[in-house]
């Protein structure tokens, strides 16, 4: 690979604008392709958008005579692909407290039309943030209602929604109501199973017109838009908080034959793992860094919860919980697999369940989530294992192109001020 | 005269309160730890937190509740608890500067823009599962304080997380006095509807009353003093009492420490220049998420920054706030700390201060500092605890890994000699607990008054089980509470309203 490397030095030449097929050589790093063994002195050959290749150094051998070849020296890092966000608010929120900047909450009970991706705001300043912290991709949701509406699998790099989105509608959001768990008349979830049936009888009427054989039936957006949950073209995910509620949304959910369920729950979600393994239903676990669900459970309960899940086998995601706080802080996602790392989880798993496994759960493992040849070149370069709170992410691939991280606002202020300080020193302009 | 009988009065009203405390609470079901009389932790990794810094293979003896020895190779007389830290890392315990995790009620007396006579030591929640909790985190002391709906907003409670203990034998004794100020949207009410608004609404507004009260304290307290004494006092009208005041007065002479709630720099450099006007030097600006922005000045004035390292943007004071703030304060010579402010994020500080590693590179045992020898020293209890030195208190914690290190675990955590949190101890007692629920279910299934299933509140509650409010008690006022997002953008189990 040395050869191959002088070889390609030889031949860079580095642009100021990338090229659709521009190609651009990671060398010399530890590379972490995350569902296979790291590679020492690793390469990730990267063209355009996509990965094309990674390898140890030496045994790819380059075709690249004659190409535009930017090749970049990762010497002792790490390389991983960047980390994905099973569900947040990033996108949808800026200010929690300022109503004008928030967009997670529709109101009404039934906002199955709603679609994320058109009120994702690509200047939002938690993006660069986030992305600082190695969150290159968002499954973001809306949160208001009983069916909520449709969630987007979205990039956090790009100049508008348009070109940002990878996934949608990436799913369904429906919160079962924790009071339906022992109240079978619970009027909420009436409501929501009486939506359901409507939109059954809609999507026939809908098919007897489209066969030619009935009118048209009266337009009706919510109704149209749960047809693709119930035929199981897009899961349906389902959020319960605690065991009684649970279980009784499995049951439920069970009874209403939705194709494809993914479910959204705390830390209880240990309690029915065998089930959930069993039924084969992925999840995502809503947040290591939460208090026990009881307050006389041991004080790892949380902590515990995602090594519980994977020992029953059962496919899980990594969450932080949502909401506009979290959204803030979304680049912490990582330190909560960590540590459920801490508590039992194997820490490849840990990894896997906010690169891979989230990547999968949300809909977009064909495209995100490892690096393999033909995925998107979405990815991070660490001085250590980013799932350590002391470890820096020094730079970020997404989608093929290097990504500024002095967009974020927080490394603009720390600059500004660290130069400030260093200029205000006790007698520096005495 | 009057001093003398008010003064008696409110002893007698504190004691009496004391006197008909009665715990109805499992936390006085458990017995406090034995104080061996010397304990040794062998072959361990310490870090000091004091200039010694970090020791491979070091060895730390405790005798009678205070550290004795740090260092290689020491002896311990026979019959010393022996503790083998091969492969094990000894931190102090940590340090919380801003918590509320332990109050019955009363995180905000909201009623008043001033109330400077309130005190948290009457409302302390001895029996918080938080205490357990945070021990098993590694903290062993924090500073309860009121929350920040008043510019000047009541008088703190150190206190120790002897787990088991009342209220008034968790009080850290040598902890100086303090008292809680509050600047910008929360004083000024700006993140909630209030059919009554109250004066101030604006920055302006919450400089001026500070001003306003310090300057009444002062007068009050001259007219004190200009009593003649003697006979001639009969013929003189005192000044009426005022126990507000009476607060604020120490303020002024040094005897009540103000530990301000803060978000942006110039409501900081305000509170500054008044503090300095009337010639008192500030213990700390609480949150000071804009604290990099007058680093510099917070040096000079000698006020230390007790900081969330990367909480931003929940609020508009909150959009400048950024992770690499403490690393900046410390640069610029400001006495740092890393707070919780969160009874959830309290279980975790080790994490917070890994972060200063990663913004701004801090060294990690620069880092640990800021969550064990800088509030130490905040709170006026550095010569007491926050190190491993000879001579303080013997607070300390035992990880099975690098203390910041998110793989890591807290073992075991000791408060003056005693080991109050021990996860071996935990696990088997959670064992024994299982079995004895088992037991009794079985006997009441026996006896057909089974329920199957039911038993507690689950079926209709989500969140959060069996908590008392206290036990999940905020600062209501610190996060915004505008109602119609309160529902949206906040977790409540994370007790994110802070």
């Amino acid at each position: 690979m040395k050869t191959l490397t002088i070889l390609l030095l030889a031949a860079v030449v580095t642009t100021a604008a990338a090229q659709d097929d521009a190609l651009t050589v990671l060398t010399g790093a530890t590379v972490h392709p995350v569902d296979g063994e790291p590679i020492d002195n690793g390469v990730v050959i990267i063209r355009g958008e996509r990965i094309e290749a990674i390898g140890p150094s030496g045994e790819l051998t380059g075709t690249f005579d004659g190409e535009r070849v930017t090749v970049i020296e990762l010497d002792g890092k790490h390389v991983y692909p960047g980390f994905v966000h099973p569900l947040s608010s990033v996108g949808l929120t800026e200010i929690g407290s300022v109503a004008g900047t928030v967009d997670t909450t529709e109101m009404g009970a039934i906002n199955a039309a709603l679609r994320t991706e058109v009120a994702f705001n690509p200047d939002s300043a938690l993006l660069p943030v986030s992305v600082a912290g190695g969150i290159l991709t968002t499954h973001t949701a809306p949160s208001g209602g009983l069916i909520r509406g449709q969630s987007a699998v979205m990039r956090m790099d790009g100049w508008s929604w348009e070109d940002m989105t990878l996934e949608a509608p990436a799913g369904m959001h429906i919160a079962f109501p924790p009071g339906a768990a022992d109240n079978a008349d619970n009027e909420d979830l009436a409501t929501i199973e009486r939506t359901l049936e409507q939109a059954r009888h809609w999507h026939r009427a809908q098919a007897a017109f489209e066969a030619g054989n009935a009118p048209r039936p009266r337009h009706n957006a919510q109704l149209e838009a749960l047809g693709p949950v119930l035929d199981g073209t897009i899961p349906l995910f389902l959020h319960a908080d605690n065991r009684a509620a649970i279980d009784a949304a499995l049951d439920w959910a069970e009874q209403q034959d939705f194709g494809r369920v993914v479910l959204v729950g705390g830390p209880d979600l240990q309690y029915v793992a065998d089930r959930l393994a069993a039924d084969g239903i992925p999840v995502v676990l809503n947040g290591v860094y939460t208090m026990p669900t009881r307050r006389w459970e041991a004080y790892d309960m949380a902590y515990v919860a995602a090594a519980k899940l994977n020992e029953a086998g059962v496919k899980f995601a990594i969450g932080d919980g949502g909401g506009g706080f979290g959204a803030t802080n979304a680049r912490n996602l990582p330190f909560q697999a960590g540590s459920a790392a801490a508590f039992g989880l194997p820490k490849d798993a840990a990894l896997k369940s906010v690169t891979q496994w989230a990547a999968e759960i949300v809909g977009v493992g064909d495209q995100l989530g490892t690096l393999t040849a033909g995925k998107r070149a979405s990815l991070i370069v660490t001085n250590g294992d980013p799932l350590e709170p002391m470890t820096s992410i020094e730079r970020v691939w997404i989608d093929g192109r290097e990504y500024d991280l002095d967009r974020s606002r927080h490394r603009q202020l720390y600059e500004r001020y660290r130069d400030r300080i260093a200029e205000t020193a006790p007698g520096a302009d005495d | 005269m009057k001093r003398i009988v008010l003064t008696l009065a409110v002893a007698l009203a504190g004691s009496t309160a004391a006197a008909q405390y009665q715990p109805d609470i499992e936390a006085w079901t458990i017995d406090a730890p034995p104080e061996p009389q010397t304990v040794i932790v062998r072959n361990a990794t310490l870090w000091t937190a004091d200039d010694a810094g970090i020791l491979d293979n070091a060895d730390l003896v405790i005798e009678d509740g205070r550290i004795a020895a740090v260092g290689s190779d020491l002896r311990a007389p026979r019959g010393a608890l022996e503790i083998d830290g091969t492969g094990l890392h000894v931190t102090p315990g940590i340090i919380d500067a801003h918590s509320h995790a332990a109050i019955i009620g009363g995180v905000n007396e909201a009623t008043d823009i001033s109330t400077a006579q309130v005190r948290i030591e009457d409302v302390i929640d001895a029996d918080s599962i938080n205490i357990y909790r945070q021990l098993a985190g590694g903290v062993t002391t924090i500073n309860l304080l009121h929350g920040s709906a008043n510019a000047i907003g009541g008088q703190m409670a150190v206190i120790k997380l002897r787990w088991g203990a009342s209220p008034r034998e968790l009080i850290f004794d040598a902890a100086p006095a303090g008292i809680k100020f509050a600047l910008g949207e929360n004083p000024k009410q700006s993140n909630w509807s209030n059919d009554e608004p109250r004066y101030p609404g604006t920055r302006s507004g919450v400089a001026q009353i500070i001003e306003e009260k310090f300057q009444l304290a002062e007068d009050h307290q001259r007219a004190i003093e200009a009593m003649p004494s003697g006979r001639r006092a009969r013929d003189v009208v005192p000044p009426r009492p005022d126990l507000e005041l009476d607060a604020i007065g120490k303020i002024l002479d040094g005897s009540l420490r103000i530990h301000s709630h803060a978000y942006r720099a110039d409501e900081m450099v305000m509170l500054i220049e008044v503090a300095e006007r009337f010639g008192i030097t500030i213990g700390t600006f609480q949150h000071v998420l804009e604290g990099y922005k007058l680093a510099r000045r917070m040096a000079e004035h000698g006020v230390g920054g007790s900081t969330f390292i990367d909480w931003w943007n929940f609020k508009a004071e909150a959009s400048d706030a950024i992770p690499y703030n403490p690393a900046l304060m410390a640069e610029a010579g400001v006495l740092t700390g890393l707070h919780s402010d969160n009874p959830e994020l309290a279980r975790r500080m080790n994490l917070e201060a890994a972060k200063a590693v990663r913004y701004g590179g801090v060294e990690p045992h620069e880092a640990l500092k800021m969550i064990t020898t800088g509030p130490a020293e905040q709170l006026g209890v550095g010569d007491r605890t926050g190190r491993l030195a000879e001579g303080l208190d013997a607070d300390f914690v035992i990880w099975n890994g690098h203390p910041l290190s998110v793989y890591s675990r807290v073992e075991q955590t000791w408060v003056d000699g005693r080991r109050y949190f021990d996860r071996e101890t935990d696990l088997a007692r959670r064992e024994a607990l299982d079995t004895e629920r088992r037991e009794l279910m079985a006997m009441v299934l026996d006896e057909g008054g089974g329920d199957e299933g039911a038993g507690d509140d689950e079926a209709t509650g989500g969140g959060l089980l069996g908590y008392r409010d206290s036990e999940l008690a905020h600062d209501a006022y610190c996060f915004a509470h505008d109602h119609r997002h309160l529902h949206a953008g906040i977790d409540f189990r994370k007790g994110n309203r802070q």
